[in-house]
């Protein structure tokens, strides 16, 4: 075969491979906007956005919200600082204590989500704390923390150890050098970071599903929608959520040109 | 621990131990210690409690000698013979109700005994469940590799960055949007009226029902976990210097010598990263089989899980139920950094 010709070939495979894809998206999102129901692209009756109307008076679906956010402003408030606080540690072992700590830390990320809701569950119902809002912020925490120690780690390992020491011969506490150098170095990541914990956060079903008992959250409320799939409604909801994640997408890839391009003028 | 005193002070140091602890110890480790606990014992009848009911049995026969007893103390000659005979026989009776008391506590108060059989269980049909729920996720992860090698190492080495730039944004999108979402849109598709039947139909063929026959789960994961092998694959064939594939070809390596010799070994930590998460999403599924099954087909494992806590109450098996899913994806990250030779500090990245 020559070049050009499996050139070819992978350029009509990549073509499949995205409408494979996107096509079934594509799909979900015409049935958003069909006026009729069940959710439906065989049977068409024309455009409307009455599903859009019928999802704002959906009280349920608000409740879920709030308890969506609730936990994820809990879980940025315990996610960012226990992350950190492990990377910090991280730098500070021995080889050998450092690589079992990293396991440790790093292993959540290898687990299946529903474990780590479940024994969450299992562990407060120990203590007679059952199932609800508070076992779902820690279970979500567990893994999220790893995400948050991961990027710290990274940035970390960029950070000039020469200017803390200087500041430290210049006689600033140790608490003084961390305040006002490592943690201004940090601040960009501290940023991305929260964001990163906030859409995990909101977006997760799986653990959450495990370990919320009788609570729900926006997520769970969706999937137990979904299950008979009676209301375009939930089309309606998913297309802002692809509105939302392309938006999303785009100031991400923003953000990380106008990065390259500081990088590059330091440089 | 002097180190870290150094770098940050006392207090700040002591914070950072207690945050790490509380994660690391009370998140992470304690709730797995438990979990694993929880799947080792079981409230059991206490042992002997046969012989305890033949004696609580006793008692109630002494009780009622003690109450005829009673009765032919009233016919005692003399009154002060019968209040000393009857206090004596009340003082006894007041023993024997407190003895019985006390063993149907011991007898009716379960023990927890220390056992393996949560995990025998399991039965043939869940044990069948398990095995098809293990064997999917492990085609789920082929299938994706040898979907997604190919489209990776095109977007990182045959497109000139910018535009691999722009087509891994575009690919963000689907990997970011929901689970859920992408799995309600093969629900969709699927269904029994659904855009695919419809088709079908026009080719004479159906309706097939996949969703009712629980095929539709596998078709859904796989679309739903796909993405997660692309982006390691592709962050790993990005590093790639082309001039190894160029040398190579120069010194008249064909294209799948190139592959075998030079791309995989350099992509192993990719490979690892994408075949563990993919196998790790969907051996753990809850979203997929339960949206895509809607009840009428065969559950999946992590239903099962789900039930024994949820429905059946169950929590020692439910327990044990858990812990044989997390051994058999520990058991799969293990066997895949054996087999392709990295370590945990090259996945993490």
């Amino acid at each position: 075969m020559t070049r050009t010709g499996s050139g070819l070939l992978l350029r009509i495979y990549m073509g499949v491979f995205f409408l494979y894809m996107f096509l079934p998206l594509a799909i979900m999102v015409a049935a958003g906007f069909n006026d009729y129901s069940p959710p439906s692209v065989t049977v068409w009756k024309g455009f409307t956005l009455h599903w859009f109307t019928e999802l704002w008076q959906d009280r349920r679906m608000w409740s879920g919200l709030a308890n969506s956010v609730l936990i994820a402003g809990a879980v940025i408030a315990l996610a960012l600082p226990m992350g950190l606080a492990g990377a910090l540690l991280l730098g500070r072992l021995g080889s050998r204590a450092a690589g079992v700590l990293y396991t440790a830390m790093v292993s959540p990320l290898l687990t299946p989500g529903i474990i780590l809701g479940i024994s969450t569950v299992i562990f407060w119902r120990g203590l007679d704390v059952s199932a609800g809002l508070f076992t779902a912020i820690l279970a979500q925490t567990t893994f999220i923390a790893s995400y948050t120690m991961l990027m710290f780690m990274a940035r970390l390992q960029r950070q000039d150890g020469a200017l803390e020491e200087a500041a430290l011969d210049l006689g600033a506490t140790p608490f003084q050098a961390f305040r006002r150098i490592t943690l201004p170095f940090l601040r960009p990541t501290i940023l991305t970071a929260a964001v990163i914990a906030f859409l995990q956060s909101f977006e997760n079903y799986n653990t959450t599903m495990f370990a919320i008992g009788g609570e729900h959250t926006l997520v769970t409320e969706i999937g137990s929608r979904m299950r008979f799939g009676l209301s375009p409604a939930i089309n309606a909801l998913g297309i802002l959520f692809i509105l939302a994640t392309v938006a999303f997408a785009l100031a991400w890839a923003a953000l990380k040109a106008h990065e390259r391009r500081a990088a590059e003028q330091a440089t | 621990m002097t180190r870290l005193r150094r770098s940050f002070g006392a207090p700040l140091a002591a914070l950072i131990v207690l945050l790490t602890g509380i994660w690391v110890l009370g998140l992470i480790a304690a709730p797995q210690v438990i979990m694993i606990e929880q799947s080792l014992w079981k409230m059991d009848r206490p042992a002997g409690a046969d012989e305890l009911s033949v004696q609580i049995d006793r008692l109630y026969n002494r009780l009622d000698m003690l109450a005829l007893d009673r009765a032919a103390a009233r016919t005692l000659s003399t009154p002060s013979a019968t209040d000393a005979k009857l206090a004596q026989i009340d003082a006894e009776r007041a023993a024997v109700a407190a003895e019985i008391a006390d063993l149907e506590t011991r007898e009716s108060t379960p023990v927890r005994t220390w056992t393996l059989t949560n995990y025998a269980q399991m039965g043939q049909a869940h044990l069948r469940i398990f095995a098809k729920t293990i064997l999917a996720a492990l085609a789920v992860t082929a299938i994706a590799f040898a979907v997604c090698y190919p489209i990776a190492f095109a977007i990182a080495k045959l497109e000139p960055p910018r535009r691999a730039a722009l087509i891994m944004l575009a690919l963000v999108i689907p990997y970011a949007i929901n689970e859920l979402l992408r799995v309600f849109a093969w629900q969709m598709i699927l269904n029994y009226g659904g855009p695919l039947n419809a088709a079908l139909g026009l080719l004479g063929i159906g309706p097939v029902p996949f969703l009712e026959s629980g095929s539709g789960v596998f078709v859904a994961m796989v679309y739903a976990y796909i993405l997660f092998m692309v982006f390691p694959l592709y962050n790993v064939l990005e590093t790639l210097d082309m001039n190894q594939i160029e040398a190579a070809r120069d010194l008249g390596a064909k294209t799948w010598q190139i592959h075998r010799r030079i791309v995989l070994p350099h992509a192993r930590p990719g490979i690892a990263v994408g075949c563990i998460m993919t196998f790790m999403l969907s051996a753990g599924s809850y979203s997929v089989p339960y949206i895509m099954t809607r009840g009428t087909a065969a559950p999946w494992f992590a239903q099962l899980v789900y039930n024994r806590f949820f429905q059946a109450s169950d929590w020692n098996v439910g327990a044990a139920y858990a812990v044989s899913l997390l051994a058999v994806c520990t058991g799969f990250v293990f066997l895949m950094m054996r087999l392709l030779k990295v370590r945990l500090r090259d996945i993490a990245k």
